[in-house]
């Protein structure tokens, strides 16, 4: 019992992550129908600039002053979801009209793109990275687990994140233009919204959210490489699928289920089949109800 | 924007990554042999040069071109210079069973490539198929030399030997409850079963099986979890350096070894690497490490005896350090080259009836191989971490 409770508290951590991801996942299928495949690699290049940036702010600190980190992560949130933005303007604006698989073989291009990048980028390249600072090894015991003061803090941000995006998205204006844009996009322009700009602001939030994920990343798992955006990504799409896809809460319900689920398969049946419970999950979801968890406001709301 | 100019910057989008790869190709590629009199004496080089094991496959390729341009300086062999055509297997199976394939079709006369056992593997039978020598620097999964192969040879001893190790540092210890866990690689399951076996035969036990993780995973929380509720007082990880540092790290928050915990952990060759050592930090201390007793003393990992000619040419040649596995690619074209000289040909099949009876002493010690393949003398090393570096473990424990 204890050992399924500790499962459960590992695939919180765990989930808070893929929640993150998930978000932005989610909210750009919602408002543009395009399941982005490159937006796990703007997690990663998040991940190779807030390395250069700590590195050349925190030498010194193995463990770093936690505010530096604070404010590397939100410089590097901003960056994050520039990239994301920018890329949304270049690439996925001009392709509008096309096609919706169009756009999504745009999108596997961009994340090569991005993932060759990197590594052809002077001090980035093939090798595993070791990021310069990473979270202390002291916490607090609960049941028979111990979790660190770093782990607890990372849950608590993605909480707040999310419910920051919720927030946004169900009662501001702008969420609401969100949603406008999401339900009917020739009514939203014709109600005076500027259509694009709220496209590039869910972009913006979209990386910005894989950028604070990134960081977090590297100060607890203290490992970065080019590849990593790929098997997060795909982690973060089932859980945005899992939870419904284009649903806010959807996400960071799908991504909780998805870490409890893989933390609980291992603990049950151990590692080799983590992947296989987590997508036999979704699997069995997807039968009992196609549109996911909190599929069923899809076609309405974001 | 309408469709063309799209389509136009699609093209040149294209352009700049084919651009992009023939930088990362072309840097790589750096060893234009000098035009010799007859024939050049193709070897392809099957390694990872992209993905998670590229720094390792750069290292081993950098060696083999320093190898191959040192014997071309002195006129190559039997008049043939040698060049390497490198091809990337990505450490992946289905990449290097195309690799293989492209290089066979570009009519290499050997191969000397590998370091991932998993990518090796189902390249060997179609070069035994072509009918070339097949000496691997640095992949050594007992699976490798069972398939009754006549052209494989292992330069690295096989890794059959660090379970074995692994088992008797365990029995040295005291340690009976073991907890076992691989990459889900070909070459980590091997050992790992290996590692189980010596274990059991040890009289210990291994708790919840040997258990796989897989190689993309960063988070070991799960299975952390299971080894604190298993009791297990030794910990066997026979996968990659960067997951081990993961692991260790995650370990030592978790209050399992380090400072706070009294099980050790033990790491199979594929985790000793420098990246290890930074990765891990701290948590890196007090863990160990098996590794062949020829390449612990070589290169970088121990830096006692160390061939300081060798690591300062490859320094002054590529601008950085050696890998562990460096010395064993310049002794695969070593023996290569002394086989073809000693059977007076570079025909295949003469060049490997002279591999087998082939005994040179290379870089990393006496290089000779027993009928299937295997690397002969192949003792191990127990290492362990002390202050961020690779130590000889004091006691070695007794086969």
């Amino acid at each position: 019992m204890s050992l399924l409770l500790n499962e459960i508290g590992n695939g919180i951590f765990l989930g808070a992550f893929f929640g993150l991801v998930a978000l932005g996942y989610s909210m750009v299928y919602g408002i543009l129908r395009l399941i982005n495949f490159a937006h796990g690699d703007f997690y990663m290049v998040a991940a190779f600039v807030s390395y250069t940036i700590l590195g050349a702010v925190a030498v010194g600190h193995s463990h770093g002053h936690w505010w530096t980190v604070v404010w590397v992560g939100l410089v590097v949130m901003v960056i994050t979801g520039a990239l994301a933005a920018l890329a949304n303007q270049l690439i996925y604006r001009p392709m509008r009209r096309a096609a919706i698989l169009s756009l999504m073989i745009a999108a596997i291009g961009l994340s090569q793109v991005l993932e060759n990048g990197v590594l052809v980028t002077p001090h980035w390249g093939a090798t595993y990275l070791v990021y310069p600072v990473t979270t202390p090894p002291r916490g607090f015991n609960l049941g028979s687990n111990h979790y660190t003061w770093g782990q607890l803090f990372i849950v608590l941000i993605s909480g707040l994140l999310a419910l920051g995006v919720y927030f946004l998205v169900g009662r501001t204006l702008l969420g609401k233009a969100m949603r406008a844009v999401s339900e009917d996009r020739i009514a939203a322009t014709l109600m005076g919204i500027n259509v694009d700009l709220v496209i590039a602001i869910v972009f913006f939030i979209g990386g910005a959210l894989a950028g604070a994920a990134a960081v977090m990343t590297g100060v607890y798992y203290g490992q970065i490489n080019y590849l990593m955006g790929f098997t997060v990504g795909l982690e973060a799409f089932t859980a945005a699928v899992l939870g419904g896809i284009g649903n806010i809460g959807g996400a960071v319900l799908g991504g909780l289920i998805l870490g409890i689920v893989q933390s609980i398969g291992t603990g049950i049946f151990g590692a080799e089949w983590s992947i296989v419970v987590a997508f036999g999950a979704l699997v069995l979801m997807l039968w009992i109800r196609p549109t996911g968890l909190l599929g069923e406001r899809v076609a309405r709301r974001m | 924007m309408n469709r063309n100019s799209f389509k136009a910057r699609i093209l040149a989008s294209g352009v700049v990554v084919a651009g992009m790869l023939t930088v990362v190709t072309g840097a790589t590629g750096g060893a234009a042999s000098a035009a010799a009199k007859s024939s050049p004496y193709l070897i392809g080089v099957p390694m990872p040069m992209t993905g998670a094991e590229a720094q390792a496959g750069t290292q081993i390729y950098n060696a083999e071109l320093m190898a191959a341009q040192q014997i071309n300086k002195k006129g190559g062999v039997l008049g043939h210079q040698l060049k390497l055509i490198e091809q990337d297997d990505a450490c992946d199976a289905g990449t290097a069973v195309n690799a293989a394939n492209l290089l066979v079709s570009k009519g290499v006369q050997a191969e000397v490539g590998g370091y991932c056992s998993g990518a090796t593997l189902p390249a060997e039978p179609i070069i035994a198929r072509a009918g070339i020598p097949y000496v691997m620097p640095a992949a050594n999964s007992p699976e490798l030399t069972t398939g009754g192969y006549k052209n494989v040879f292992l330069i690295d001893p096989s890794g059959a030997g660090d379970g074995a190790e692994a088992a008797a540092f365990f029995k040295q210890q005291g340690i009976k409850k073991i907890f076992i866990i691989d990459d889900q690689s070909s070459f980590g399951v091997a050992i790992a079963n290996a590692a189980a076996k010596d274990i059991k035969a040890n009289g210990g036990t291994v708790t919840g099986g040997v258990q796989s993780i897989p190689a993309t995973s960063n988070d070991f929380s799960a299975v952390i979890s299971q080894i604190k509720s298993s009791g297990a007082k030794g910990i066997y990880w026979s996968g990659y350096f960067a997951q081990a540092a993961q692991f260790a790290t995650q370990l030592n928050a978790a209050g399992i070894i380090g400072a706070h915990g009294s099980a050790k952990f033990v790491v199979a060759d594929g985790s000793v690497d420098a990246t290890y050592l930074s990765g891990a930090g701290a948590a890196g201390n007090g863990t160990y490490a098996t590794i062949a007793a020829l390449a612990s003393g070589v290169g970088n990992v121990l830096g006692t005896h160390a061939d300081q000619v060798f690591n300062a040419a490859y320094r002054k040649e590529f601008k950085a350090a050696p890998g562990p596995y460096s010395t064993f690619g310049y002794d695969a074209i070593t023996a290569l080259v002394l086989a073809a000289k000693d059977a007076k040909s570079i025909a295949p099949a003469r060049v490997i009836a002279k591999l087998h009876t082939l005994s040179f002493n290379g870089l990393t010690g006496k290089v000779s191989f027993d009928k299937t393949g295997n690397r002969l003398g192949a003792v191990m090393d127990l290492l362990e971490v002390v202050n961020g570096k690779y130590t000889l473990a004091k006691p070695q424990p007794k086969l």
